[in-house]
């Protein structure tokens, strides 16, 4: 008995081994890029985690400064005091930004001395010591000192 | 209403620099979407013109702006009318199989879409940008430029070390000038800047892959790069490393655009030189991949022969000389000096220390197998298993381009790698924090090189 050639059309729909094998590549690689963007839609917002100190230092610093910002002069150098915590970097940073162009100087060897201290009180007497009075309480943390030789 | 105005300059002079560049003998609405996607190069202009006009009033600063677009516009118009005699090129374009093109640009689609959603939302949550780079430096060496007046070079004292007041001025500068423009310094500049940095280099991927390989290539290129986790999450991150990402980009593709016959000229290459000047000016990763880029020009120049590649070495050089000298005047006369060289004893013990070696190709090795956060398989890894299965396509006649950029990619590399030998800075917390960052500065340019080398989906099924 003759066997069944099948016409040419219906050969060409059998696709051979090697494009079954490139559109398998091409599609899982289009899925894994898909799902790899469409998760971007499910994750948290950002690549910090919620408790990341600079997620929300950065966006009330000009908010927070900008009463100090006002009594300070609009030039120069300044020094810086703050809390000693896991924030303390943070809080020196955001201090910086908010009030640019003036420089803040992470040092008391100034005549005006920012006190940033917004999870503890500032060490009046330790203050006191080095020739820091204070001049100003700005009732959110902040506190602007100036040295009484220079008074 | 001025800050519209604003951007309807800066886009418009991006676009007028990238078409009186672009070969005269195409038609000036050929490549579009390419020409679009490389028009961020307007935000570089804005920013230089913003440094040089520093010491000058605002309304200077207009006139300033405006006289340079009508410059460039005069140049295009004048490279237009000397057009080349030759017949208008062909414009080379893959076909693709109707089902595969369809699913890829659904495909793409989605993954446009899904992208600026998140990129959008995550803006909106995170107006200060994301983590200490983003405010600490760049905002605030904004801040310093808008708000400095005649003071502004106080921001780049080594009295604030820490904020890096080395680090070269594209982000900060273009940035001020908009907040000059709108009156008051918006969080939302930097945001938008980020926003359109990092959409700009997806339409790059894409639209280059698409003019140099066909559509499914770069529906591929686009869909592997939005695919990127880190990619999109450093894009809303307001930090400089996809701006200069960008900018490697843009040189490479401009390079290799080059290698058509249709489109060599050396309009392409001179522009190729601007975007290597712009990265020099965008971090201090871009002058050491300008340096490798014009030296793996010249490798290719020497191993050709003089002739041959004269006509496209000297554009290049043409287009990095005057960025390179506002540079140089930043470095040397503005900027306080960085801490990465400044102990030459220090810098020798580390070259000689082999466990330094060792810990950094530890944490290169790893960093390209878990390189942006990708979800179920590594994109690297995704990306050899395409290659092994799809295979490479057959060499062209001319890939000059290519090989000198994928030989400039493997320079900078070595050199990020050496830099960390020498950093003064303690290695492992170095490496921690930085090295994902500056594999995502090269990532969008390894994509497009990648997907210039493998086969399109066309082609492997054309010829198994």
């Amino acid at each position: 008995m003759q066997s069944w050639i099948p016409p040419p059309e219906l050969r060409e729909t059998t696709a051979p081994p090697h494009h079954i094998r490139i559109l398998i590549t091409v599609a899982a690689t289009a899925l894994l890029c898909l799902l790899s963007t469409l998760r971007l839609l499910t994750g948290p917002l950002g690549a910090l985690p919620l408790q990341d100190p600079t997620r929300e230092i950065a966006r009330h610093a000009d908010e927070r400064f900008a009463d100090m910002r006002r009594a300070l002069p609009k030039r120069g150098v300044v020094g810086y005091i703050g809390d000693s915590g896991q924030t303390s970097l943070a809080d020196y940073y955001s201090a910086q930004y908010a009030l640019a162009p003036l420089l803040v100087e992470r040092s008391i060897n100034h005549s005006l001395v920012i006190g940033n201290f917004p999870a503890s009180q500032p060490p009046m007497p330790a203050l006191a010591d080095k020739n820091l009075c204070l001049v100003r309480d700005f009732q959110n943390g902040l506190f602007l000192f100036a040295k009484k030789d220079n008074n | 209403m001025h800050v519209v105005a604003a951007v309807l300059l800066c886009c418009a002079s991006g676009l007028a620099l990238v078409c009186a560049g672009w070969p005269r003998q195409l038609p000036l609405e050929s490549d579009l979407l390419l020409k679009v996607s490389l028009a961020p190069c307007g935000f570089g202009l804005f920013s230089i013109i913003f440094f040089l006009c520093l010491p000058l009033s605002f309304s200077s600063l207009i006139l300033a702006e405006i006289a340079l677009l009508g410059l460039l516009v005069a140049s295009l118009f004048w490279a237009r009318s000397r057009r080349a005699t030759v017949a208008t090129a062909k414009v080379r374009r893959g076909k693709t199989a109707g089902w595969v093109h369809t699913g890829l640009l659904g495909s793409f689609g989605v993954s446009v879409i899904a992208s600026l959603y998140s990129a959008v939302a995550r803006m909106k949550a995170n107006p200060h940008g994301l983590g200490w780079d983003a405010f600490a430096i760049w905002n605030l060496h904004a801040r310093f430029l808008y708000r400095g007046g005649p003071d502004w070079k106080d921001g780049f004292t080594p009295l604030i070390q820490w904020s890096h007041p080395d680090y070269p001025l594209l982000l900060p500068a273009g940035v001020a000038h908009f907040w000059k423009y709108g009156g008051n310094d918006s969080p939302l500049v930097p945001g938008i800047v980020a926003l359109i940095f990092t959409f700009s280099t997806v339409g790059l991927v894409f639209s280059s892959l698409s003019t140099l390989r066909g559509r499914s290539q770069g529906f591929l290129g686009g869909m592997v790069l939005m695919g990127t986790p880190f990619f999109a999450e450093q894009g809303s991150s307001q930090y400089a490393d996809v701006p200069l990402g960008f900018f490697f980009l843009a040189t490479i593709v401009l390079l290799c655009l080059q290698d058509d016959p249709a489109r060599r000229g050396s309009g392409l290459m001179a522009m190729a030189g601007v975007t290597a000047g712009f990265a020099a000016w965008t971090k201090n990763e871009g002058l050491l991949f300008l340096s490798v880029i014009v030296l793996a020009h010249l490798v290719m120049f020497v191993r050709r022969g003089m002739n041959s590649r004269k006509q496209s070495l000297w554009p290049m050089l043409t287009g990095i000389l005057p960025l390179l000298v506002i540079i140089g005047y930043f470095k040397l006369r503005v900027a306080a000096t960085g801490e990465m060289f400044s102990d030459g004893n220090a810098i020798l013990h580390k070259l000689l220390t082999a466990s330094r070696y060792w810990e950094t190709a530890r944490w290169f090795g790893k960093e390209l197998f878990l390189f942006g956060h990708w979800w179920l398989v590594p994109g690297t890894v995704m990306l050899a298993g395409y290659y092994f299965l799809v295979g490479k396509k057959a060499r062209g006649v001319s890939e000059s381009g290519v090989r000198s950029s994928t030989i400039a990619l493997g320079f900078t590399l070595a050199g990020y790698f050496a830099i960390y030998i020498i950093t003064p800075y303690d290695l492992h917390w170095h490496l921690r924090y930085s090295l994902n960052r500056l594999f995502l500065q090269l990532w969008p340019s390894a994509i497009f090189l990648f997907f210039m080398l493998v086969r399109t989906p066309e082609q492997a099924l054309g010829n198994g």
